[in-house]
């Protein structure tokens, strides 16, 4: 037991790491998945073009390919390189990575509204802007929650490949410890923390999915 | 006064010629009813007023001013989108799909459009809703999401949605096309009270009875043209075109 306790100091520091991985991550990728969504349905050709390539680029390699890039590889890049902390650069891949697969979510959501709906905010006067903000997204919301969830409660288990640049989550401190003590309990430590953080993100989303109900289609 | 004028309208879908040069009048106050077979172009026409399809060529004019004409090389312009977006907006619209927004309760369906097109202030315009409301005989379904409804009465809130913005010209584009027979009385019944108080109005559809008993003129359209035209009297009574009499025949 005593074990255990001292076990629990390292093992908190990495849940926050991961906390503020998955969270950062999250606040950043979704708002920037819905305007890589909204450029890439733009009927400006080259606009949707890129953002395209964009998630192929994105899609098609893997995160921890990402990651490496990020954090080894752009440095090297002429005029632009930069060298970041780790930390920055594991958010970053998190942010670009997950904002693409985001983008698809909410490109669904809203090709799947139907064109009438449109057309109703058109002749009551709405501006492309106004039907989009008021009436489109919003029920573009409902659709996309079930998917949204998937993707987040993978996020939270993506997070320990950053420990290809040597940072501290949860994963790798529970992995150390072990290394060390010859004990497998930081492991079980691990999955019940990860399987918590799953039990909490399922319950919001059930409320958000209940919330949603209010109306059918 | 003159609320409409179409000239020699041209549109395709790809290369099908969809409207042949259509023109067309409504003076104030007028119902117009438009027939014909499916595919014969009435919708699209329609929906060419209020440019929810583009024309390819001809003049669109609505309450005297030009929201499509065309240049001296005869290729058809529209005026900027700000300028055809207010012209626009003085034509109601209802559709054969209701198109409500489902995310919406009907009084916010109602108020949605007056307060973010033309600022209305909202305890301006709920007590106006809530009167159109009482028009089509849906008050007490006020604070009902529109899934609760049944069709008759989703296109009852899509006419009082429409009006709300206080229109000159309404387009109804075959309105109880959608509706199980035994509920197209009720929306008839909110078109006829309209067009009672003078409203100009141009409907698409299928209700030969609602035609002859309410229009002041019916068009007849086959095939991207309009084939006759007249009073009720004339085109139900005495047809003078071949395809009008075989259409009408058909209808019986």
């Amino acid at each position: 037991m005593e074990k255990i306790i001292t076990m629990m100091g390292p093992m908190l520091d990495g849940v926050y790491v991961t906390l503020q991985m998955f969270f950062i991550t999250l606040v950043l990728s979704l708002p920037l998945g819905l305007l890589l969504s909204l450029a890439r349905i733009s009927k400006y050709k080259p606009i949707s073009f890129l953002v395209e390539t964009y998630i192929w680029l994105m899609r098609g390699t893997p995160l921890m390919l990402q990651l490496l890039f990020v954090y080894y590889a752009l440095p090297l890049v002429p005029y632009i390189g930069i060298k970041l902390p780790d930390f920055s650069a594991a958010i970053l891949a998190f942010v670009l990575n997950y904002a693409a697969y985001f983008a698809e979510i909410f490109r669904g959501g809203i090709q799947s509204i139907e064109r009438g709906q449109y057309e109703a905010g058109k002749v009551l006067g709405m501006t492309y802007v106004q039907t989009m903000r008021r009436i489109i997204l919003p029920q573009v919301l409902k659709r996309v929650v079930p998917p949204i969830s998937n993707e987040t409660i993978t996020l939270v288990k993506d997070t320990s490949l950053i420990y290809v640049l040597a940072m501290n989550d949860l994963l790798r401190t529970a992995r150390t410890i072990v290394q060390r003590e010859f004990d497998m309990t930081p492991f079980v430590i691990a999955a019940v923390f990860y399987l918590a953080m799953t039990l909490v993100l399922t319950w919001v989303f059930n409320k958000l999915e209940e919330r949603y109900a209010a109306y059918d289609e | 006064m003159n609320m409409l004028r179409l000239n020699n309208i041209h549109k395709k879908f790809n290369h099908l010629e969809v409207l042949k040069g259509i023109s067309l009048e409504v003076s104030q106050g007028e119902v117009v009813a438009i027939i014909g077979p499916s595919g014969s172009g009435k919708s699209t026409l329609l929906r060419c007023l209020n440019r929810l399809e583009v024309i390819d060529q001809g003049t669109i004019e609505i309450e005297g001013e030009i929201l499509a004409t065309e240049d001296t090389e005869g290729k058809c312009q529209y005026v900027s989108e700000q300028k055809a977006r207010e012209i626009c907006f003085k034509m109601g619209m209802v559709f054969q799909q209701f198109n409500l927004f489902p995310h919406m309760t009907v009084i916010d369906n109602i108020i949605e459009a007056p307060m973010l097109v033309k600022g209305i202030k909202k305890d301006i315009i709920i007590p106006e809703a809530e009167e159109l409301l009482k028009k089509v005989g849906l008050f007490e379904k006020k604070d009902s999401y529109p899934s609760r409804l049944s069709g008759g009465q989703k296109q009852r809130v899509a006419i009082a949605r429409a009006l709300a913005m206080k229109p000159d010209i309404m387009l109804f584009d075959e309105p109880t096309s959608a509706l199980d027979p035994e509920l197209t009385g009720e929306v008839l019944k909110a078109m006829r009270q309209l067009a009672l108080e003078h409203m100009t109005m141009i409907v698409v559809t299928h209700e030969m009875a609602f035609a002859r008993e309410v229009a002041q003129r019916v068009i007849f359209m086959d095939n991207g043209d309009i084939v006759e035209e007249g009073t009720p009297e004339q085109i139900f009574n005495n047809p003078q075109q071949p395809r009008t009499q075989a259409f009408l025949k058909s209808m019986l």
